[in-house]
């Protein structure tokens, strides 16, 4: 893996954040605070930062959950301040979203819960029957796409919650605290996969408290405290003070 | 793929709502039953109006020659014929007046007796009892209020019967009818909005993780909004059914029956126009309701 792609890439970010700064309705303290930060196409970047610095603001500002207060977010070569809202389904298409509870579909099985991501976006159904087993493959989950989420274990439920995320190729995968529900064992696993969906080209923006996974991946860290941005490394490490 | 997919989502949450889709159909289905029965009485009633004013007649009853009770003819002895024939004349020559005919002592006998069921009475009365009258036809039913004045005034005339005073308090009856009718119509109406807003509601809380990630992988708005509206318009559109039949059987049972003695039937035609309006009504609303509810509920 090449240690420092944004040093070498001469394409536009895939993110970038201009001075923006996010505050809620009914809080006087900024959930970030005038933060600029870009990711390039195909960077592996960890958010890393206690609870309440900001890490899941930023992500749902990436989605359009959320508007800056001030500043300008670029994502995918969209300003998102332009962008109407009947065309936030169009970006949030090419982003994929993992998350710490999975939120899978409890009465649909593995290929279901894939499928659907597919279905409701309006694939033709020859596609979902070709790409949905690839995916599943892909994340480590070949024999069990028959089985309910009920049936499986976290960090399979997690990696059922990737497929889902990456069937549709987006351009970036978010994963919000993906092995937060996860022993550090399973963990692995799951970070093999996301290296694995990192290698064909997406870009991963990961949240995450877990120490031990940062310090073993080597990639680019970029830490927030209080809604400001601490510390961006490339290669780094999780740090001292947690 | 996509209507399949849609279809199933619809028919999922109709059953997991089963008893509010039961409230909303039978809602839509009452409510949409007296609307459309209002509607039924407002044609009912043109029809019959138009019918009875080309029947209706102004009658002028003249002073008999003896002990006839109306005050006015206390001072006017009876007319002889030739005043009659003048009267008659004066009649013709009004300008609303269309025709005139005279119904002679022995005639009014006839028809008071081909009009009575009751034998005591029939016996009791004697040709000769009965007034003469002339009945006249007005060009406009509706424009009478100068002739009848002049007429009462008129030396001779005992009394002014105008017919339509009579069936207009039918009408008025009518009308009070088809106004309850569609009071009560608008409340069903209201009540039902709502409670397909409250359904909408419930199921868009039932399948709030469904919707979430159809939100998070980018389904368009009207993908994930729209087995919603389908769900509130298939509930309407069901209670519309049911509004149908009950509009059809009181078609047959209440207004056949009355047009019998009215005189006038509704036809089949008016029915299904009526149908048809009051389902697009229905829907109509079913759609709008689950609409605004769920812009308000769904936000994207």
């Amino acid at each position: 893996m090449s240690p420092t792609p944004r040093l070498a890439s001469r394409d536009a970010p895939v993110i970038h954040f201009d001075n923006v700064t996010k505050v809620y309705t009914n809080q006087n303290r900024p959930a970030l605070d005038h933060v600029s930060v870009d990711v390039d196409k195909g960077e592996f970047v960890f958010l890393v930062g206690p609870s309440g610095s900001g890490k899941s603001t930023f992500l749902r500002l990436v989605l359009k959950e959320e508007r800056p207060n001030s500043g300008a977010i670029h994502v995918a070569g969209k300003d998102l301040a332009r962008l109407s809202n009947f065309k936030v389904p169009h970006l949030r298409r090419r982003i994929g979203c993992v998350f710490q509870d999975f939120r899978l579909l409890p009465n649909k099985n593995v290929y279901e819960n894939v499928a659907f991501a597919l279905e409701v976006i309006g694939k033709p159904r020859r596609f979902i029957r070709k790409v949905v087993p690839e995916v599943i493959e892909l994340v480590g989950l070949e024999g069990k796409a028959h089985r309910m989420p009920d049936e499986l274990s976290g960090g399979e439920q997690q990696r059922v919650a990737m497929a889902r995320a990456f069937v549709n190729r987006p351009m970036i995968l978010l994963a919000d605290e993906p092995t937060g529900n996860i022993d550090p064992a399973t963990s692995i696993g799951i970070m093999k996969v996301l290296d694995r969906i990192n290698r064909t080209g997406t870009t991963v923006l990961m949240a995450t408290h877990d120490a031990a996974i940062v310090d073993s991946m080597r990639k680019r860290v970029v830490e927030l405290e209080d809604g400001k941005i601490v510390r961006d490394q490339s290669r780094g490490v999780y740090g001292q003070a947690y | 793929m996509r209507a399949n997919f849609i279809f199933s989502e619809v028919w999922i949450g109709l059953r997991r709502n089963l008893t509010m889709t039961i409230a909303v159909v039978v809602t839509v289905a009452v409510g949409m039953a007296l609307l459309g029965i209002g509607l039924m009485i407002n044609s009912q009633v043109g029809r019959l109006s138009s019918y009875w004013n080309d029947q209706v007649e102004v009658n002028v009853y003249l002073c008999k020659a003896k002990d006839d009770p109306f005050p006015k003819c206390r001072d006017h002895p009876a007319l002889s014929d030739e005043q009659k024939a003048a009267l008659k004349g004066e009649i013709q020559g009004m300008q609303q007046v269309e025709s005139v005919t005279f119904v002679d002592a022995s005639q009014a006998y006839k028809i008071f007796i081909a009009g009575t069921a009751d034998t005591v009475l029939k016996s009791a009365v004697k040709v000769g009892d009965l007034p003469e009258s002339f009945q006249i036809k007005l060009r406009d039913p509706n424009n009478y209020a100068t002739t009848v004045q002049t007429l009462e005034s008129t030396a001779g005339v005992s009394n002014v019967i105008n017919q339509k005073d009579l069936v207009d308090k039918t009408f008025g009856f009518l009308g009070k009818l088809q106004w309850s009718a569609l009071v009560i119509a608008l409340t069903m109406v209201f009540a039902a909005a709502l409670l397909i807003g409250n359904t909408v509601r419930l199921s868009a809380y039932n399948r709030r993780r469904e919707t979430g990630i159809m939100r998070l992988v980018g389904a368009s708005n009207l993908y994930i909004q729209l087995p919603f509206i389908m769900e509130g318009t298939i509930a309407g559109l069901i209670g519309g059914v049911f509004a149908a039949v009950l509009l059809i059987c009181s078609k047959i049972i209440i207004f056949d029956g009355l047009g019998g003695l009215m005189s006038v039937q509704l036809s089949w035609n008016a029915v299904s126009g009526v149908i048809t309006l009051t389902m697009i009504v229905g829907v109509l609303i079913c759609i709008l309701a689950s609409f605004i509810t769920l812009r308000r509920y769904l936000r994207v």
